[in-house]
């Protein structure tokens, strides 16, 4: 056992999975410490509210009625303002009106970095008595007009003002553009490292509790589907003859019938009312023990007959005792190998069902399927909302990655004629 | 036809009929435990906020009939094998009067069209990766395991997805939605064909990318069993060339890969469907997801039949066929 | 005085660990075939005659690599020659080969006559299918094997007649020097006899020029080998006449193996069996002196330190002992 465990920590394979499990283990276990709460909360009014930290408006202008502002001379200010605002398209505008007023552009582009230059090639030639050839239209000369005055407002304002009403008094303040405020001063700040789901749902919040509830489905469909695969080849295995050749027949059955349609079929049969998260790990559990039941059988038969177990016979033990101490000891390794992947399947399954539409029916915790489903439904992948399906998809394939990672590192340290 | 092929043969259909039964037995029972009453479910629907108990009880008794409802389980199994062999599967509950068997017929053709290809492919592509893989062991090592066991970790729906955003929005190389334009009707104009095909694209490929890895995997472990074989070394001391003994590996290696997918097609397959929801193709899986959420179980049942028969027929006859590729069959037989 | 088929001298080649470690399996082996004659090669397990027997080939592949020495076939040096000119003009023609686990030997998805084609194929010879399969046809037959076996993939054909078709292809081209590595050990006795008379038939019609028989079986050697070597921890450590060395051993391990085995032959039925305790020294690190001393009776400590060097002591026999034979041969003498 120590050495085993020994060679587990030196199989970099092993290791690697088992590192990645623990940080999605520990994102599940610790994130909602820290952040507590109804991950199912609606708290955004709108829907697919992108990644970021959320100021509060009123606060911080609060902050700035107060009085309570820093001021900060930043040589950059005005070009990042300037980058932040004035958009790809009109880039493109000032660089191909600098070009047909025979202004040499062709060491610019659109780029952050040469936006300082741009911006004082445009300043330098921009006049809106010239005539310039494509630019004649009075259309076009109105919109290189607004273009131009945004620009400047973007780039000199010095100030702006803002009126604040309390009660029936009207205070005018100015905001200067070099005054800051601290975030800590601002009384209401949101965090949101993923963005809002179309229900206006913390995706940070959602995930993690979504990984803790897949991982548990994992666990117990795994748990079921491993005894139910252990218990049925080693009955097949050991006692052979008439159970052998039932359980053998159902295997062959459901082997060649698909278990995602047999899962959809019970699932179905159980009804909507009692499709909790529980069922759902159980159904998934009952439907998947096939292909464990198989080989462990295969494994029980080759070691029916070695000699420790024909000791033990003559000897008089109990089969619960001969499977137990001369059977199971040998095929531990492989149940523990066959249990890993029925965790990594099971969370599988369970999100394919969810992106069915039949996913567990709750309404306290979010499934990774659920979540996949939801994002599916509203189009978050059509309408460039990535952080609604991207984050689940990867933790889904990071999951089964580390999964897959410590039993391909278990298969090396178990069987070590593998390693050439 | 040898003692060794008969046997198989007849081994193989036994199961293909055993298998066969029970497979509609509980495709006809599992449902029929559900709780609740199914006509009940679809009288709240069409009837909406009637309270005239006696239109809702002439309703219900026409639903029951329609349905097959008021007779006993057992005769009911008997008219539902009866009809089902007619191809009959009673009336779709969502999409009444429109018959079930109507609705399968018109999806069950893009199913074929774009399952088994995609899934030959994605079988003959995991198979030569897994030979390279075998062949060139230290890059397989390195570098090829650990990316295929992330790739085979994705799952399929996941790859859909991440392939309609990169190539079908992003890029928009491929449309992404359907299996031709909205607004065509079928026909075989040049036109309608090839908006087919620029439809096809995306799906195809995310089914292909699906089955590759565990193939791969597979042939890879078949191959260094074979190429530690006797045969090899005895064909390389005959002289034959490196070239002509790898052939010879890879075909052997290729060959039980067939029953693999025999085995493993059961299992795959509901990625596969998955896969067609998310690019909204008119298949069976986008089928069943339609009947799942509007819960219209007549035609539930039916795609889940149809299906596990499809998957069905697809083993009985890899196993067939590879009876006659593989000459080792007839080996096995004689034990 | 009778050609020479085969000639090797100072053989030595060496299996590379994964760990990359040296071990060298056969160990300056020489000897001598003349045409028509054959050589048996007896040791236990894990002595290096299976290692020989692919060494004797001069075609080596990983993990085993050519050290030193030279291989001369009918006149023709093969060492040194690159590997693809060996492949085509040695293997199959000059030196051919058949494997210890003949059974499984024949790939099982080919048919007979096809793989035979690719045989014929490899070595660029000017054929066509037509009179590749009349040939093949012609072999079988002149060796009673039914002709129909070539339309047969090998996992139709028994285990006994697997090993004769094996045995047909591997001698199509007529190899100067036959190598049989345990041809038989696998089959039932029926099959053994068929499978010995076959290639003493060979031999006799002129397929093949000369063969070497490597076995475990001693009784087999005695029945179709003219000369017996016997080979310990890669080294040769005796030769001599079958008749000689069966009946008159000289070397330690030469005895305890003959006299370990019946020999069904009159004269030899009230010799006592006598087990050699212990097991081949491991190659990775062989022993400084006499390899066999470890397990040897008679070893005194001085064979424990020095290397004892291969003498020919009468025509055509040579021991590797550091007691002279006459000392051996007294100390049998008191035992019996």
């Amino acid at each position: 056992m120590k050495n085993i465990l020994k060679s587990c920590l030196h199989s970099p394979r092993f290791m690697t999975g088992f590192i990645l499990f623990i940080i999605l283990l520990g994102i599940a276990l610790f994130y909602p410490l820290f952040h507590p709460g109804n991950p199912l909360q609606m708290i955004g009014q709108n829907s697919f509210v992108e990644p970021g930290t959320y100021l509060s408006l009123y606060d911080a202008n609060t902050v700035n009625l107060n009085g309570k502002t820093s001021t900060f001379i930043m040589d950059d200010a005005a070009v990042n303002r300037a980058d932040s605002n004035i958009s790809e398209a009109d880039r493109q505008t000032m660089l191909a009106y600098l070009a047909a007023a025979g202004v040499d552009v062709s060491h610019l582009d659109t780029s952050h970095e040469n936006l300082d230059s741009l911006v004082t090639l445009w300043q330098e030639n921009y006049d809106s008595s010239k005539k310039v050839e494509g630019y004649t239209t009075s259309a076009k000369k109105r919109d290189l007009r607004t273009l131009n005055s945004r620009l400047l407002a973007a780039l000199n304002a010095g100030e702006q003002t803002l009126l604040t009403k309390n009660g029936d008094e009207e205070v005018r303040t100015a905001v200067a553009n070099n005054a800051y405020v601290r975030s800590n001063q601002v009384a209401n700040v949101i965090n949101l490292p993923l963005g809002t789901d179309n229900f206006g749902r913390d995706m940070m919040k959602e995930l993690a509790a979504a990984i803790g509830t897949s991982l548990i489905i994992g666990l117990i469909a795994g748990t079921i589907a491993t005894i139910l695969g252990l218990v049925i080849g080693l009955l097949s295995g050991y006692l052979g003859g008439i159970v052998d050749d039932i359980l053998m027949f159902v295997c062959n059955v459901f082997t060649v019938i698909p278990g995602f349609v047999l899962l959809i079929l019970i699932y179905y049969s159980v009804g909507q009312e009692a499709r909790g998260v529980t069922t759902c790990a159980i159904v998934i559990g009952i439907t998947s023990w096939v292909w464990t039941a198989r080989s462990v059988r295969s494994q029980v038969i080759s070691l029916r007959n070695r000699d420790h177990v024909n000791l033990s016979k003559l000897s008089g033990h109990s089969l619960v005792r001969i499977i137990v101490t001369d059977i199971l000891p040998y095929i531990a390794s492989y149940v523990v190998m066959a249990f890993i992947l029925q965790v990594s399947s099971g969370i599988l399954a369970e999100a394919q069902l969810s992106l069915l539409g039949l996913g567990p029916k709750t309404t306290t915790t979010p499934t990774l399927g659920l979540m996949m489903n939801w994002a599916m439904l509203y189009n978050a992948h059509t309408q460039g909302y990535w952080w609604a399906y991207f984050p689940v998809i990867a933790v889904i394939a990071l999951t089964s990655f580390s999964l897959n990672l410590m039993n391909t590192g278990l298969d090396q340290v178990f069987n070590p004629t593998l390693r050439d | 036809m040898s003692k060794g092929y008969r046997k198989y043969f007849k081994k193989k259909i036994f199961w293909f009929i055993i298998t066969f039964i029970v497979a509609v037995m509980l495709n006809f029972f599992l449902p029929r435990m559900m709780p609740g009453d199914p006509v009940n479910a679809i009288l709240s629907k069409t009837l909406g906020n009637t309270t005239d108990a006696a239109a809702i009880q002439k309703q219900y008794e026409v639903y029951q009939q329609a349905f097959g409802l008021d007779k006993s389980l057992p005769e009911q199994f008997l008219i539902f094998c009866k009809n089902a062999i007619r191809g009959d599967f009673g009336l779709s509950f969502s999409q009444y009067p429109r018959s079930v068997s109507d609705i399968i017929s018109s999806s069950i053709g893009w199913t074929l069209a774009l399952q088994i290809p995609a899934i030959i492919v994605g079988w003959i592509l995991g198979n030569v990766l897994g030979a390279v893989a075998a062949y060139r062991r230290k890059i397989w090592d390195k570098v090829v395991m650990p990316v295929s066991l992330f790739f085979s970790a994705v799952p399929a729906f996941g790859a859909a997805v991440v392939l309609l955003v990169i190539f079908g929005i992003t890029l928009k190389w491929a449309p992404v939605n359907g299996a031709y334009d909205p607004g065509m009707i079928p026909n075989f104009s040049w036109e309608f064909i090839s908006s087919v095909i620029r439809h096809y694209q995306l799906p195809f490929f995310s089914i292909v990318l699906i089955s590759i890895g565990g193939q791969a995997v597979g042939m890879r472990s078949m191959s260094i069993y074979e190429l530690n074989a006797d045969y090899v070394k005895y064909s390389r001391f005959l002289g034959i060339k490196d070239k002509k003994i790898v052939r010879y590996v890879f075909r052997n290696a290729m060959l039980p890969q067939v029953t693999g997918l025999a085995m493993s097609i059961g299992s795959s397959v509901g990625g596969a469907l998955v896969a067609e929801t998310i690019f909204s193709y008119p298949g069976l899986g986008s089928t069943m997801y339609k009947a799942i959420t509007a819960s219209d179980y007549p035609l539930i049942s039916a795609t889940t039949l149809i299906i596990t028969v499809m998957v069905l027929i697809a083993s009985f006859l890899l196993d067939i066929i590879y009876a006659f590729i593989d000459p080792r069959v007839k080996a096995a037989q004689f034990d | 005085m009778a050609k020479k088929m085969l000639e090797v001298s100072e053989l030595t080649t060496k299996y590379i660990t994964r760990t990359g470690e040296n071990v060298y399996s056969v160990d300056h082996v020489s000897l001598t075939i003349e045409e028509g004659k054959s050589l048996g090669i007896a040791g236990e397990s894990g002595c290096g005659k299976s290692t020989l027997a692919l060494s004797l080939m001069g075609y080596y592949f990983a993990p085993l690599h050519y050290t030193s020495g030279t291989i001369v076939v009918d006149g023709k040096d093969i060492t040194g020659l690159d590997p693809d000119v060996v492949r085509k003009t040695v293997l199959g023609t000059d030196v051919a080969y058949i494997p210890q686990a003949a059974m499984n030997a024949l790939n099982p998805t080919r048919k007979v006559g096809k793989f035979i084609e690719d045989v014929i194929r490899a070595h660029e010879l000017p054929m066509d299918k037509k009179q590749i399969r009349e040939m093949a046809e012609q072999r079988f037959a002149l060796l009673g094997l039914p002709v129909d076996s070539l339309d047969k993939h090998s996992v139709e054909l028994s285990g006994g007649m697997r090993q004769r078709v094996v045995i047909a292809v591997s001698t199509i081209l007529n190899p100067k020097v036959l190598i049989a590595d345990e041809p038989s050990s696998a089959l039932d006795v029926t099959s053994q006899k068929m499978v010995i008379k076959m290639m003493k038939d060979m031999m006799a019609k002129g397929l093949v020029k000369s063969m070497i028989f490597i076995t475990h079986e001693l009784p087999l050697l005695y029945n179709v080998t003219d000369d017996i070597m016997v080979m310990y921890a890669g080294q040769i450590v005796e030769r001599g006449t079958a008749h000689e060395m069966v009946f008159d051993p000289v070397h330690p391990y030469s005895r305890g193996l003959m006299r370990s085995i019946l020999v069904p032959e009159e004269g030899t039925r009230d010799v006592k069996l006598t087990a050699i305790p212990g097991t081949p020294p491991n190659l990775k690190h062989p022993p400084a002196g006499c390899r066999f001393a470890e397990r040897c009776r008679y070893a005194t400590p001085a064979c424990r330190y020095n290397q004892p060097p291969l003498l020919e002591f009468a025509e055509g026999r040579s021991y590797r002992c550091m007691h002279s034979v006459d000392h051996l041969k007294e100390v049998y003498e008191g035992e019996d």
